[in-house]
């Protein structure tokens, strides 16, 4: 392939990629919130009750938490969708494979959403710390097993090899070498994702992040602003060190096309994408605060990066399946009618939901 | 021919594969009614709030409101994601098939859900601090998408059953408003106002701090909507008529389990339907919170016995004259029958030295592609429980020529050799898995086996019966 992702393709293929790549990226932004988010405020409530309360970012986390994890459940629907149009077999392969396994995902997810609500309640405020500390730790848990789950089905679908012997031994486990490398760096690569969008709430609530920070919201000597940079930089730096290590596990033919035609500007993107932000939360570290124009700058190359991400994550999958297999199924699904409903129901919904949004900001101010 | 992709079969041990896919849904539908039906009376009950006629209103929505977020917000969104993948673990190819088919009508319906998580989260939110009409804004917004979501989704279910004109012209939307789409939108949009109504009943119950002339009062606006009920024999008649006559048959005598959940379901309607009017419509009684409970756990029973039988009334087929229960299209049979339905399946058996003969082996992979989506071997609907006392021949025969046996289950799709392996795989089975096992090669067995399915053909039961019938009818004499 001499064009870049997703050029190249038959239209149809590339009408299902595009789709998929960009809801995903959706999905991700609000899995990254609840992932890192949970990890944030369980390793927050290690430190107490007190700090807990010093904290902005652990209190408005404890708030928003589930709220996010509906938007996250809601934005994974879509890829969902595409992702059984383009890789239907390799999809539905996986999760028969690893069966219960898999579907242990549901009750979890379900567990975890009533953990949320539970560690926001009135009822926990009035019991020991230490219940807050559990219960956080377990919604995080159940988190980390769902992501775990989603990467090791996706090594999976990739790895058409191993179906049948993994079939006849009744395991419902796969490991491979790019499992932990893998879930790594999305683990990892999530604290860039909620920096900034810890960083976008608190401005949309009139805090004062563009100002040097008054002593009582320092923790541990931080300023909330530094908190984020410290947060966005490890994150940056861990992830990067993941993909490194994820990409050796990968084929040389893999690897080829990721940094060939296909995925090399893709790639670039990637490492664009992590150097602008790098270099934006290494500038907040050092002043301790972060103004909306170098904001902006920042959240343009966390796009670049998360997009450049998940292109060469699509390409990876390419080299992986059987192509030509797919392409007749891309092609009767693109000729199946009611692409222009959808179009005309998504905007109006769009349309409505930003209504409502603006409705409930002016409704606030006149209340 | 529609191609046809092996995949791996999910062993659910002694369960069988639709009362799980079944159980998950009769939940899901449920909390998916409260939902709806909830969107709809919380509007109503802020408009009526805002005109001064109900007292209290603006207390009661916004409690409601809350339990509607902790329930529908959570276990509907994950049990409507675990309709997905547990249809995946059961059928692949029917849910791949709906999902081809609707991607688009799947996309729109997303939208609304999207819609309404924000409406409803911003009300959950914000709504005790906002003005009336945005208060009101909101919760139509929340009812108007939570509605449309069942208005796609609907389209899509009722495809299953009756895909009318699609199954010739192949248009989507012919397959969206197929015959059946409208009759079932108004009854399941009846159905979950109901069902918000009598959740509402056990809510107001539930509240200590009104008086029960308050709950009284309460109770008697939100019990309004169950007045639409009135329609819902109708509507269940429209719904019939609109229904294959086999399908019908099934649930008005043909199979005695489909007709006794039909007869619960149209029970329990029928009380609850009497109830609301007597009790609560004409307020002659007072609901209280046990009343409620039960009325609300009777609405749960007809919406089970509702779902049983939408479910069991397509049988043989998942999606009507496209794909049959096995998820073999009509149109693979035939080849099926030459080249063998365990040919193409990479997959090995995974209990393989559990079986003393490669026949035995054999039957395993074949009863795995053809029989174990409705049957088991050793649990729910076991096949050799249910063959426990037909001669061999018998079974021979039976299965050849399944769409007779029974209507409800479609032709067998495989070599006379790999519809013997499974006889003697039952037969296996039913004498208790003996180590040593003799293989049947009998080539005039096979050859009768190869007679009795080319007598059946490749159709269904239903078809077989009205050529049957015509014939009889031609031929003048009731005796043949
Ligand atoms: C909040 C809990 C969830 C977490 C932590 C989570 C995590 C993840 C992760 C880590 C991946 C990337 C897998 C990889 O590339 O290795 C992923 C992908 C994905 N997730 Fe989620 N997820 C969650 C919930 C959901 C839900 C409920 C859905 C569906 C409704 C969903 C739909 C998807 C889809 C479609 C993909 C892409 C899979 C592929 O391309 O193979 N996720 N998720």
């Amino acid at each position: 392939m001499s064009l870049p992702f997703p050029f190249g393709f038959p239209a149809a293929t590339q009408l299902y990629l595009v789709l998929l790549v960009a809801t995903l990226l959706v999905h991700m932004i609000f899995m990254h919130y609840v992932l890192a988010g949970t990890a944030y405020l369980a390793c927050g409530r290690l430190f107490g009750r007190q700090r807990a309360a010093d904290c902005g970012w652990q209190q408005r986390l404890a708030d928003w938490l589930p709220f996010a994890t509906g938007l996250a459940i809601t934005a994974g629907v879509a890829p969902l969708l595409f992702l059984q149009i383009l890789y239907q077999r390799e999809f539905y392969t996986a999760n028969l494979l690893l069966s219960h396994r898999w579907m242990a995902i549901l009750p979890v997810l379900l567990v975890c959403f009533y953990l949320l609500y539970l560690q926001k309640s009135s009822w926990i405020s009035r019991r020991a710390w230490g219940w807050r500390v559990v219960v956080t730790w377990l919604a995080f848990a159940g988190f980390g097993f769902i992501a775990w789950s989603w990467t090791e089905n996706h090594l999976l679908s990739l790895d058409q090899q191993a179906w049948a012997a993994l079939y006849a031994a009744g395991e419902l486990r796969y490991a491979t070498a790019g499992l932990l490398p893998r879930l790594a760096a999305w683990f990892l690569l999530a604290f860039p994702t909620l920096a900034i969008e810890l960083f976008w709430q608190g401005w949309l609530v009139g805090e004062p992040l563009d100002r040097p920070a008054a002593e009582s919201s320092r923790v541990l000597g931080l300023a909330p602003v530094q908190r984020l940079a410290v947060m966005g930089l490890a994150g940056l730096l861990g992830g990067t060190v993941a993909l490194i290590a994820y990409a050796i596990t990968l084929p040389v033919e893999t690897r080829a096309a990721v940094t060939g035609p296909l995925g090399g500007w893709w790639l670039l993107a990637l490492g664009l994408g992590f150097c602008l932000q790098a270099a934006v939360w290494g500038l907040a570290l050092r002043a301790g605060r972060l103004g909306r124009p170098l904001a902006g700058l920042l959240t343009a190359g966390w796009l670049l990066g998360l997009a450049g991400l998940l292109a060469v994550r699509e390409v990876i999958r390419l080299e992986a399946v059987d192509l030509e297999a797919l392409l007749p199924q891309h092609e009767r699904a693109a000729g199946i009618g009611g692409l222009p409903v959808f179009l005309i129901f998504a905007t109006l919904s769009v349309a409505a939901i930003s209504w409502s949004v603006a409705a409930v900001r002016r409704g606030l101010v006149s209340g | 021919m529609t191609p046809l992709i092996p995949y791996p079969v999910v062993d659910l041990g002694p369960l069988m594969k639709g009362l799980v896919i079944g159980g998950l849904g009769i939940f899901h539908v449920f909390i998916a009614q409260f939902a709806i039906g909830g969107g709809m009376l919380l509007a109503y009950l802020q408009w009526l709030d805002m005109r001064g006629q109900c007292v209290h209103g603006r207390r009661f929505i916004d409690g409601y409101f809350r339990v509607l977020v902790l329930i529908s917000f959570v276990v509907g969104a994950v049990t409507g994601v675990a309709m997905w993948f547990t249809s995946i673990q059961i059928s692949p190819q029917t849910i791949g098939v709906m999902v081809g088919e609707f991607h688009w009508v799947w996309a729109t319906e997303w939208s609304f859900f999207c819609l309404e998580v924000v409406a409803g989260y911003l009300f959950y939110r914000y709504g005790s601090r906002l003005p009336d009409r945005t208060r009101l804004s909101l919760l139509v917004l929340y009812a108007f998408a939570a509605w449309m979501s069942l208005f796609w989704i609907n389209g899509i279910l009722t495809w299953q059953l009756t895909p009318g004109a699609w199954l010739e012209s192949r248009y989507v939307w012919d397959g969206f408003f197929n015959p059946g789409f409208w009759p079932s939108l108004i009854f399941r949009t009846i159905t979950s106002a109901a069902t918000a109504s009598l959740a509402a009943c056990v809510l107001i119950n539930a509240v200590p701090a009104f008086s029960r002339e308050e709950k009284a009062k309460l109770i008697g606006v939100c019990a309004r909507p169950l007045i639409f009920m009135l329609a819902m024999p109708l509507l269940g008649v429209w719904y019939f008529a609109t229904m294959p006559a086999d399908s019908r048959g099934w649930a008005t005598g043909g199979s005695v389990p489909m007709t006794m959940f039909l007869t619960m379901a149209v029970g329990c309607s029928l009380l609850v339907g009497l109830y609301a009017v007597v009790a609560i419509l004409r307020q002659r009684l007072f609901i209280n919170g046990a009343t409620s409970t039960l009325l609300l756990a009777l609405a749960f029973v007809a919406t089970a016995g509702g779902e049983f039988v939408r479910e069991g009334v397509r049988k043989p087929f998942t999606v009507r004259q496209y794909l049959y229960s096995n998820a073999i299209p009509p149109d693979a049979v035939a080849d099926l029958r030459r080249r063998g339905c365990t040919t193409d399946d990479p997959y090995p058996l995974r209990d393989a030295e559990a079986y003393p003969t490669p026949q035995l082996k054999l039957g395993a992979k074949a009863f795995r592609v053809q029989c174990s989506v409705c049957h088991t071997l050793e649990g729910v609907n076991a096949v050799p429980e249910l063959a426990a006392h037909w001669s061999i021949d018998q079974k021979r025969l039976n299965i050849a020529q399944l769409q007779r046996t029974k209507p409800f289950m479609p032709p067998f799709a495989g070599t006379p050799e790999e519809l013997e392996a499974i006889v003697q795989l039952v037969t296996w089975v039913e004498a208790g898995r003996p180590p040593q096992w003799q293989p049947s090669n009998d080539p005039a067995v096979r050859q009768q086996i190869a007679r009795w399915l080319d007598e059946a053909g490749t159709g269904p039961g239903y078809e077989l019966a009205a050529a049957a019938a015509a014939e009889l009818a031609a031929a003048g004499s009731p005796l043949r």
